[in-house]
């Protein structure tokens, strides 16, 4: 062990009737109480950034680039809030409240896209390894234990580095390299659930009846692991827009002229700290605390609510740890 | 208790073994990586200035195209002896590096740490205790927040606050210039040098340049800390001996302070020692952020620069670090659980 | 600082156009060898800057950064004074040629390295001999290369008949030679001390210069002290802090907070203007050689086009990059070689005015039947030459796209693979910034538009390779004068290289800093023995 990861539940705990992402759905509707509201309102912030996101350019003033108005008349460069630019203009001349909008778009463009490849690989890799075990299991698992030794974000500026040259300064690379960040934690966290749902009744049962292994993996094992995906993934969801904000903070990130990216435009706000400008760095920071808080608020209310180990009389202490993956970000 | 330490000997056993393929695997990965990668020292420094036949040769002259399976030998080699290097962009022993910066660095995170303990401690075992209250709601809603929030954003309202507007503090450094030179240093610890040599004042000067990124570096960790030992501390108050405590009419009170805290911590202690790698990544931001001369900025000036030996140098030494505080976590858990070891 | 007649004489005659090379210590001032004088104050001088150190062995050394220190604590046998522009006696009392190709160069009599022991003239050879045979990469033996090829030292390259007199041998005519003796190429080191195959540990720095280093923690603090056997007039003060900031905003908050007393290198236009009448501090103005360009490359569209880069040259708004981008901390620049240095013209506004002029550029596009809008691919570094990068290229696509007549796609990468590519016809169009090796204007001349430059643009005019040839060789001014305005004239109608704008120095002082305005002059040397600290 090295990373704490986060414990799939006990797999008895799960109905093994309501298998697969169902039960992610029924978890709002079975919430009570505190977690009700912790899951709502992490949806609710969520769904809030995906709509900004989706309708940026209805929403925004301006767009992302945008210096002058539309006949032509430049902004003034780091304008205090008015009515004109209610978040004030930043050092590129643009609007800030453009940028914070047009921003959510980038974060949750790359977060998507970083999430589908990292389980697109982490996902069958975990399968494969733990159901069948061997040689190759232990391969794989030293192989990853080094990935997760491996400090990500030096890990996340080395591949941006890498692929900057192939995909240019944008999107696809920070999301590639935030990626492979975290292909090891959706490994050894699947990989984990799957070892010990492989011993369960009904997979021993399928086994016994001869089913097939593909068969056993796909109907009994993959269902009954997948549900622990959504937490999981929206915990790194959290902690990938950390890290994105990390890397355009140290200038390794998403290049200003290519979109609007909340830890560059912090990074370009940080000279402004001295010229007592407060704006410019202000709401990109809100913005990234707000999103990341109502992910974590979502993926912790499901896992209350659907791993609901802490509301049984159990010894065993729950590793309940900061969130796979949080070493890359603070 | 021969048996117990026979199989003792035999998990560590097993265990270093395992430790060393890893640590091998870490290798060739922090080479491959820094290889690979584009650019290299002397055409970081030098390009845009000297003609491309004049680069090519200098970097012949410094071997940078040597096979990579010479320079992979080679690198595994001075490992082995631990002789990590000299940098190529300002001719330093990495090693000196890693003592001097690391240093830093370490002042940096212990004084963190003590502050993510305290924040963490306290409003986790409060929300614990009182699960569900409006106390749990706002001091989780706290560890949440406060851990979304990037060190840097917190860096810079920070220091937006206290170092422009109100002035109270410096915003970088380790200590003021005459300070940083005239203080004897001992450990490179400044704070303990100070104590160490009765330096009233420049104790005094260290502890302003440290309080304010020890604290938001700090409170990013306690965000942590808050919910583990929440969570922790509520398992273990539903521990049948908790509710044996309670049927003998222990205080409520007692329980918690007793008896069921110290059970949550062990599990956090656990985490605690795992978070290296969290705390480096942190420290690169935080040292960005208010120009502290640790490790992490430096790792970071020297990944500008392409120095790939500084770099692999480094992080090499972080992976030794990584490796060994895990094997030592999983030796003391072995101790303490027998079950571990099978 | 009295000057010796003699040495101004022979100097006269070789006249080296030569503004001063890059670097050194004016102060100087004759015989004064005798040990004497205690520092005239005992002020402590706290200096922050954002550059960096590469090694503090002459021979280890081509940046910024490390030639700072350098300056302060080698000598060198030549040095610039402040203000000035010709090389004068330093650790020589002269250096004489008839021919250009053999120097021979006196020196004072009983000078000593910080440690005590003679500096003679075995350790001038010394010097020299080490930096060619070592051949750091990372240093500027280049810059030696009339003496001898890096790496191939030439037996009788330099002879020391007696313990003061030193003669070089070159193996070509050089009359800017003596400037060369003045840059960080030149340091003399002790051969006692010094190992001859290898760099000098960075904490056993011994020079003969004002200075000494008391202190270096890389990347954080050197802390200097006046040298007490320093040949000639003590610094204005005892000691003097360095304080190393990795960004500027870090720097500037700690002048703010009297941390600092100097700031100088590198402010963001923000932190500048914030700082302008800021009670406590003053920010002080000098001339700068730096400057910023574009160029295209001669092999690829649509650069291959001359149309293309006439109509770029003429919808370039300069003064709106300078005001918009840079808040009007640099000037515009119309020319490769900047104002300030002898020949230079405004060639570019001359032949295509100061402002854009879309008109001219529509019309240049439709007579070479160029199809618009041009397709270009523009690239820039996002942070080697500054955050501000990406601002001034976002305004130059603005700028180019304005009237229609360009579609630009601005790229970026960082400054490790754009080096790469650059070069070697990755890149259409591209950034860059030069910084002088030594205050001559042939460092910008030949650097850019011989056919041999580094740029690798595929630009070649027999005409201004011949014109470089006459400069090069010649010592009189008018003759080299002449060359340069018509290297710019020719260069600025064919425009391979668009210029944007040039540096002017900025430092920023608390009340009370003296000296500091003297120093700011285009070699970007920074000399801390003027600086002084008033009541």
């Amino acid at each position: 062990m090295s990373m704490p990861a986060l414990e799939p539940a006990s797999p008895g705990t799960t109905p093994a009737r309501q298998r697969g992402l169902r039960r992610v759905v029924s978890a709002f509707r079975d919430a009570h109480g505190v977690s009700k509201a912790v899951v709502w309102v992490g949806a609710a912030i969520t769904a809030a950034f995906i709509l900004l996101a989706i309708f940026a350019p209805v929403i925004a003033p301006y767009d992302f680039d945008t210096y002058r108005t539309a006949d032509g008349v430049r902004f003034e460069k780091q304008e205090a809030p008015s009515a004109q630019h209610p978040f004030g203009t930043n050092v590129m001349q643009t609007d800030v409240l453009s940028r914070v909008i047009f921003g959510s778009r980038t974060a949750i463009e790359v977060v998507a896209l970083a999430l589908v490849v990292s389980l697109a690989i982490g996902l069958p890799l975990g399968l494969l390894s733990g159901y069948h075990g061997g040689p190759l299991d232990r391969g794989l698992v030293l192989v990853m234990d080094a990935l997760i030794a491996f400090p990500s974000l030096l890990f996340a500026i080395v591949i941006a580095f890498l692929l900057s040259d192939t995909f240019g300064r944008g999107v696809v690379t920070a999301a590639l390299a935030i990626s492979i960040v975290y292909i090891p934690q959706y490994f050894r966290v699947v990989r984990n659930h799957v070892i010990s749902v492989r011993e369960e009744p009904f997979v021993e049962a399928a086994r016994a009846i001869g089913a097939p292994p593909r068969t056993v993996i796909r109907r009994y094992v993959f269902q009954n692991v997948v549900q622990n995906v959504p937490v999981i993934a929206t915990l790194n969801a959290a902690d990938a827009i950390l890290t994105l904000a990390a890397l355009g903070f140290l200038g390794y990130g998403i290049q200003p002229t290519q979109a609007a990216e909340w830890g560059y435009d912090i990074k370009r706000a940080i000279s402004d700290a001295g010229a007592g400008i407060w704006w410019t760095g202000l709401y990109p920071g809100l913005a990234i605390v707000l999103l990341v808080t109502g992910l974590t608020l979502l993926g912790e209310g499901l896992n209350d609510v659907l791993n609901p180990v802490i509301r049984r009389r159990k010894t065993e202490p729950v590793r309940f740890p900061p969130r796979p993956g949080n070493e890359g970000t603070p | 208790m021969a048996g117990r330490s026979h199989s003792l000997r035999r998990y560590l056993f097993t265990r270093i073994a395992l430790a060393i393929p890893m640590l091998l695997i870490l290798l060739t990965l922090v080479f491959l990586l820094m290889r690979v990668a584009p650019g290299d020292p002397i055409s970081a420094a030098l390009g845009g200035r000297l003609p491309q036949a004049e680069l090519d040769r200098r970097r012949a002259e410094a071997g940078y195209d040597q096979p990579l399976i010479q320079q992979y030998l080679e690198y595994l080699g001075d490992v082995a002896t631990f002789d990590f290097g000299t940098t190529i962009v300002d001719n330093r022993a990495v090693t000196d590096v890693i003592v001097q910066n690391g240093a830093a660095t370490l002042e940096l995170t212990l004084a963190a740490m003590v502050i993510a303990m305290v924040t963490g401690l306290t409003i986790g075992a409060l929300s614990g205790r009182f699960r569900d209250t409006s106390i749990d709601v706002g001091g989780r809603l706290f560890g949440i927040v406060i851990y979304a929030a990037p060190v840097f954003y917190l860096g810079f309202l920070a220091q937006l606050v206290f170092g422009k507007w109100l002035g109270w503090l410096p915003t970088s450094g380790r200590a003021s210039p005459v300070v940083t030179f005239e203080l004897e240093t001992k450990t490179n610890l400044f704070l303990v040098d100070a104590a160490i040599t009765g330096n009233g004042e420049a104790f005094v000067d260290v502890l302003e340049h440290l309080v304010m990124p020890a604290t938001v570096l700090g409170l990013v960790i306690g965000g942590v800390f808050i919910r583990l030992v929440r969570v922790n501390l509520i398992q273990t108050l539903k521990g049948d001996y908790v509710e044996a405590a309670r049927a003998r009419g222990v205080t409520e009170r007692n329980v918690v302070m007793r008896h069921a805290f110290k059970n949550a911590l062990v599990p956090v202690v656990t985490v605690v020692g795992l978070q290296f790698a969290l705390l480096l990544s942190g420290a690169v931001l935080t040292e960005q952020t208010f120009n502290w001369p640790g490790i992490g900025s430096e790792l970071v000036r020297y990944l500008d620069n392409r120095d790939y030996i500084a770099v692999q140098g480094i992080i090499t030494f972080a992976g030794l670090v990584v490796v060994f505080v895990s094997l030592l976590i999983d030796v003391v858990n072995a101790w303490i659980d027998p079950r571990v070891r099978f | 600082m009295r000057r010796r007649g003699r040495f101004a004489a022979t100097l006269a005659v070789f006249a080296l156009v030569l503004a001063a090379c890059g670097s050194d210590e004016p102060g100087d001032d004759t015989g004064g060898t005798t040990g004497e004088p205690a520092p005239a104050t005992d002020a402590t001088i706290i200096h922050g800057t954002t550059d960096s150190i590469v090694s503090l062995d002459p021979a280890g050394q081509y940046d910024f950064g490390s030639n700072q220190i350098s300056q302060q604590v080698y000598s060198t046998l030549l040095e610039v004074p402040a203000g000035g522009t010709d090389p004068e006696p330093a650790l020589a009392t002269s250096c004489e040629s008839e021919d250009s190709t053999v120097y021979t160069c006196t020196l004072q009599e009983g000078l000593t390295f910080s440690d005590g022991s003679a500096l003679t003239s075995e350790d001038v050879a010394f010097s020299f001999q080490r930096n060619i045979e070592i051949d750091d990469p990372q240093g500027a033996c280049s810059l030696l290369a009339s003496l001898a090829t890096c790496g191939k030292w030439k037996e009788g390259a330099i002879e020391t008949p007696d313990d003061t007199t030193v003669v070089f041998n070159l193996q070509a005519p050089n009359a800017v030679w003596p400037a060369v003796l003045t840059t960080s190429a030149a340091f003399i080191v002790p051969s006692d001390s010094y190992p001859a195959d290898s760099l000098q540990p960075d904490d056993q720095v011994i020079g003969s210069g004002r200075y000494t280093l008391a202190e270096y923690r890389p990347g954080e603090q050197v802390v200097l002290e006046a040298n007490p056997s320093f040949y000639g007039d003590p610094p204005l003060n005892a000691r003097v802090f360095v304080q190393y900031f990795k960004q500027s905003s870090a720097l500037k908050l700690a002048l703010e907070q009297g941390e600092i007393d100097i700031g100088w290198r590198t402010f963001t236009p923000t932190d500048v203007s914030s700082l302008e009448g800021a009670e406590g501090l003053n920010v002080l103005e000098g001339p700068g050689g730096e400057i910023r360009y574009f160029a295209f490359n001669l092999s690829l569209p649509p650069g291959d086009e001359l149309a293309v880069r006439q109509a770029a040259a003429m919808l370039v708004d300069r003064q709106a990059i300078v005001d918009n981008v840079y808040e009007g901390t640099v000037e515009p620049l119309y020319s490769m070689l900047p104002a300030g240095f002898g020949g230079h013209t405004e060639a570019f506004a001359e032949r295509y005015g100061e402002g854009p002029d879309p008109d001219g550029a529509a019309q240049v596009l439709e007579d070479a039947d160029v199809q618009t809008p041009v397709e270009l691919e523009l690239w820039y570094t996002p942070t080697h030459y500054g955050d501000a990068s990406a601002d001034e290229y976002a305004e130059i696509e603005r700028q180019l796209e304005a009237d229609g007549l360009f579609d630009v796609t601005l790229e970026s990468t960082e400054w490790d693979q754009y080096t790469e590519d650059a070069f070697t016809d990755g890149y259409p169009a591209y950034q860059l910034g030069w910084f002088p090796d030594y205050v001559d204007g042939d460092n910008y001349i030949s650097s850019f538009y011989s056919s041999a430059s580094f740029l690798n643009l595929h630009y070649a005019n027999d005409r201004v390779d011949e014109l470089i040839g006459v400069e090069q060789a010649s010592t009189d001014d008018a003759e080299r004068e002449a060359a340069f305005e018509e290297i710019q004239e020719i260069t600025a109608e064919e425009a391979p290289i668009i210029p944007i704008w040039q540096g002017t120095q900025l430092a920023i002082v608390r009340d009370g800093v003296t000296g500091v305005e003297e120093t700011l002059d285009p070699t970007y040397i920074f000399r801390y023995w003027l600086i002084g600290k008033s009541e």
